[in-house]
């Protein structure tokens, strides 16, 4: 638990100053084919101050929750911020007058599990794998849980509070063909502390069995074969399209980088059908999987529209790019450790869903593929993206052929987004996503399914 | 220096509550970091921090727990947990600790920083950017100089500190012009000094000399089965994934490595030599102790092609009954082959140079599929133009034994060095 209010501080300030206290706390429990192979929490705290003086920041940190080291980082990092101000001589504008005041926390309500509860929980799905599912060559049943706390004070008036948790269970089976493995993994979980979000493990055993059959016709399947295919991208991928193909390109800090996306603000970047949002916290009246009410340099969020309807509308912003940009700061920026500065960050970015139904979708294509789950990603500068695809099969005349083996998929984002020409009316969140820039940072992905055409990799 | 006193204390703490076994690794850091966005100064960052982290054994159950508060509150409230945590575990005679290893110091590298030779010579590589490199935007760079002490104490006897300092540099850059822009594209080292320019070491100044002509790029308007030449920045991609996915601890208990019976028998052409060294005097990032607590020693992974060794923690090894690893990995060196490297590419009829990849991991039996990135159609001997949306599948294992040159040329990263390696047995795709 840390100190919910900073105000305190505020006196020693010399600066345009951001004076933040953060605890992580995480837990990760793993049984690998019955094996307790991991048993560890973890506890990170501490505070930091971040300075800026004329277009120079300045940054310091410590794990000590005092008084006098909350004075000691305030005066190093104005001292880092003078020393660089010393030596470019910038002269910048000052930084956006925002504010804001929140206190959200994601406490359960409910009475906390103990070690022993916890690790009883997960051995009741391992058993429950190792006596019902056939064919498993191994299985692994893993309990990764994340809360992170903060408190800020910025000299521009804002304080803030928050506390959001995440809990997720990760189950990942794998088959043997013919000597090798074949895998196949799935997150369950969302927002919130455990307790809040898994009752009881049979709660899981419906989509662990789900999985499970997959795993089975993957066990069959066939290599993709390479090229540019009509593809129906199920909604659970549909988060990372968001995320990778235009999420990283409209960071504004990459954008200042060198991303192609510029060239396309105010004209079409996506069939009609596609909107793109980063959003805040709060999407279509429900909360996101990572709430931000205010981000860690103290802006108010607001959802940062990035396509509607085809047309690229803007960037998501820090104070400072959106001085350069001179627009309004839209609340991105986010540390994942108290020792880490605010950068820009994807929230929660997810497609609009359309009006299509899925089955429909499926039916209109002669010859492509139905790609159902996501691994990792990657975005580019000049808009090329990847990610992996673990799950997909085969559609022949509008029928689910064999499931195919693993493959990437890739494209230019504002190409491969007016090749759209159905979008499905459901909305599915990702809610165990992290995203590698410079630091780790947890994200929501979100979306419907949609058909297009793309870039598969085979042979 | 690393205050030991507060890890003995811990260690005191456990034994107390009554631990069968135990382990405390207390670590502090100091950390000054200057960075650039967009291509100027932006933030000179100062962290300093802690850890303790705690390993309980008691009657076969074992619980870790880390926390970075040193006062003696907290660390009693510290092992308090980890015992919690121990008692609600299961009972697995596989969980054990490092045997008694007479004490040692290890040091390494510098302890504190040259702030003005840090800002200096990052100054002139932005300068040198502006000068020589007009179209390329450095999109992010940082030189931070980190300081780690470390103290590894348990039950016992064991007793090692380590002092270890250096610096690192890292940036992303992507070139422009007009509308058009180029793939990122990065690289990094490490150093315990900063006796050159920052643009002379690692590979930096051959990809940034790349980087502009990677602006315009051609399709392959076909599928081939051919050769790649993957260069020293992207073939640490492929190490990791080959170590991961078939030595690791993970995929030998889960049963899922396709070499998990391999030891002692080919698994990569026998031009390929892979060290783990920690110890090496070329290496900037060594380790003098093992996870587990045992001093690290270099070890030999792929001797011409042949396996000897599982990358197995003290955990692994009593779990599968094969032998412990001398280290924990990384620190890779490939020996170098005896092709020079423009020879390997005069070498190739039809293939890439691959500079990195971007795409999904690598399954379990090693099948990957992935973009290569700022890279080259190679005909004929001849390095033909950049390439655009071009798809390369295979499998790792399946690449490892069809390595068909390494070069005599390698790069040092400070973190291990690696040659250029030739390899066939893929499909590459265009669009």
């Amino acid at each position: 638990m840390i100190e919910k209010n900073l105000t305190g501080f505020i006196a020693e300030f010399p600066e345009y100053t951001e004076l933040r206290m953060q605890e992580n706390t995480s837990l990760n429990i793993a049984y690998v084919n019955g094996n307790l192979m991991a048993n560890n929490r973890n506890v990170q705290s501490g505070i930091s101050a971040r300075v800026y003086k004329n277009g120079v920041w300045g940054f310091a940190s410590h794990p000590d929750l005092t008084e006098q080291s909350a004075k000691s980082v305030v005066k190093a990092a104005t001292d880092n911020a003078r020393f660089l101000d010393s030596r470019e001589k910038r002269g910048n504008p000052s930084l956006p007058q925002v504010s804001g005041t929140m206190e959200k926390a994601f406490f359960t309500k409910k009475k906390r599990l103990n070690q022993n509860e916890l690790i009883g929980f997960l051995k009741e799905i391992d058993v429950y794998i190792g006596k019902n599912l056939h064919n498993v060559m191994s299985r692994t049943v893993i309990l990764r849980t994340l809360d992170m706390e903060k408190s800020l004070i910025t000299s521009a008036g804002t304080v803030s509070y928050s506390m959001i948790p995440r809990s997720n269970i990760i189950i990942l089976l794998s088959a043997d063909k013919e000597g090798a493995p074949v895998e196949l993994y799935n997150v369950f979980g969302s927002l919130g502390q455990f307790e809040d979000v898994f009752e009881n493990p049979g709660d899981l055993f419906k989509g662990i069995d789900v999985l499970h059959g997959h795993l089975m016709k993957k066990r069959e399947g066939v290599f993709a074969q390479a090229g540019v295919k009509e593809c129906i991208l199920d909604s659970h991928l549909a988060g990372i399209l968001a995320h990778e193909a235009l999420g990283h390109t409209t960071e504004a800090d990459l954008i200042l980088g060198g991303s192609v996306a510029p060239e396309y603000l105010e004209k079409e970047a996506a069939s009609p059908l596609i909107s793109i949002i980063d959003f805040a916290n709060t999407a279509l009246e429900v909360t996101c999987p990572v709430p931000v009410y205010i981000d860690d340099e103290g802006t108010p969020a607001k959802d940062a529209v990035i396509i509607d309807k085809g047309i690229l509308k803007g960037y998501m912003h820090s104070k400072e790019t959106a001085l350069h940009f001179s627009v309004n700061p839209t609340g991105n920026a986010r540390a994942y450790l108290f020792s880490d500065e605010p950068i820009i960050r994807m929230r929660n970015t997810a497609i609009l869903p359309g009006r299509d139904k899925l089955d429909d979708m499926i039916k209109s294509i002669d010859d492509g593929y139905y790609l159902l789950m996501p691994s990792n990603g990657q975005a580019d500068s000049t808009g090329e993206f990847t990610f992996g695809i673990p799950l997909g099969y085969e559609i022949k005349q509008g029928k689910l052929q064999k499931a195919i083996l693993d493959t990437t998929i890739s494209g230019i984002a504002f190409d491969m987004l007016k090749t759209v020409t159905m979008v499905s009316d459901e909305m599915v969140w990702e809610n165990g996503g992290f995203c590698g820039k410079k630091q780790m940072i947890p994200v929501g992905m979100g979306g419907p399914a949609i058909k297009c055409s793309i870039m598969i990799g085979g042979k | 220096m690393v205050d030991k006193d507060k890890a003995r204390y811990g260690l005191n703490s456990l034994k107390k509550r009554g631990a069968d076994k135990a382990h405390v690794i207390l670590s502090e850091s100091a950390r000054h970091e200057l960075n650039v966005e967009s291509g100027d100064f932006s933030l000179l960052r100062t962290t300093y921090n802690n850890n303790i982290s705690f390993r309980v054994i008691k009657e076969n159950k074992q619980g870790t727990f880390s926390a970075n508060k040193l006062d003696n509150d907290s660390i009693d409230r510290a092992a308090e947990t980890v015992f919690t945590m121990a008692q609600a575990s299961e009972e697995d005679p596989a969980y054990a600790i490092a045997e008694k290893q007479p004490p040692d110091v290890f040091t390494r590298g510098r302890e504190k920083p040259d702030l003005d030779l840090m800002y200096k010579r990052l100054k002139i590589f932005l300068d040198t950017i502006h000068q020589q490199y007009p179209k390329t935007i450095i999109r992010q760079a940082s030189i931070d100089f980190t300081a780690y002490n470390y103290s590894f104490l348990n039950t016992n006897g064991v007793d090692f500190t380590t002092t270890i300092g250096y610096y690192t540099f890292g940036t992303i850059f992507t070139s422009r012009e007009g509308k058009k822009a180029s793939s990122f594209n990065y690289s990094h080292f490490c150093s315990t000094e900063l006796d050159h320019e920052l643009i002379e070491y690692g590979s930096i100044r051959t990809l940034l000399d790349q980087s502009s002509g990677q602006i315009e790029l051609k399709n392959l308007d076909r599928k081939f089965d051919g050769e790649i030449i993957i260069t020293p920045d992207c073939l640490n991609s492929f190490i990791d994934s080959f170590t991961y996915s078939f030595l690791s601890d993970y995929s030998i208990i889960s049963g899922t490595s396709i070499f998990k019976d391999s030891l002692n028998m080919q698994v990569a052409d026998s031009r390929l030599t892979l060290h783990a060294a920690p110890l090496s005097k070329e290496i900037t990032t060594n380790y003098f102790v093992t996870r587990d607590g045992y001093r690290a020693e270099n070890c030999t992974i792929i001797d011409k092609g042949v396996l000897r060794t599982f990358l197995l923690s003290l955990y692994g090894a009593n779990k599968t009954g094969k032998k412990r690893a001398l280290n924990n990995g990384n620190c890779y060196i490939i020996e170098p082959g005896d092709m020079a490297q423009e020879d390997i590419i005069r070498s190739v009829k039809q293939g890439l140079l691959v500079c990195r990849v971007s795409g999904g991991r690598p399954n379990d039996k090693g099948d990957f599929s992935v973009v290569a990135k700022n890279s080259y159609y190679i005909e004929n001997g001849k390095v033909m133009f950049p390439v655009h949306e071009t798809m390369i599948t295979g499998n790792i294992a399946d690449l490892f034994m069809n390595f068909k040159a390494i070069s005599k040329e390698r790069i040092n990263f400070g973190t291990g060095i690696y040659p250029w390696v030739l390899a066939g047995g893929v499909t590459i795709s265009g669009k």
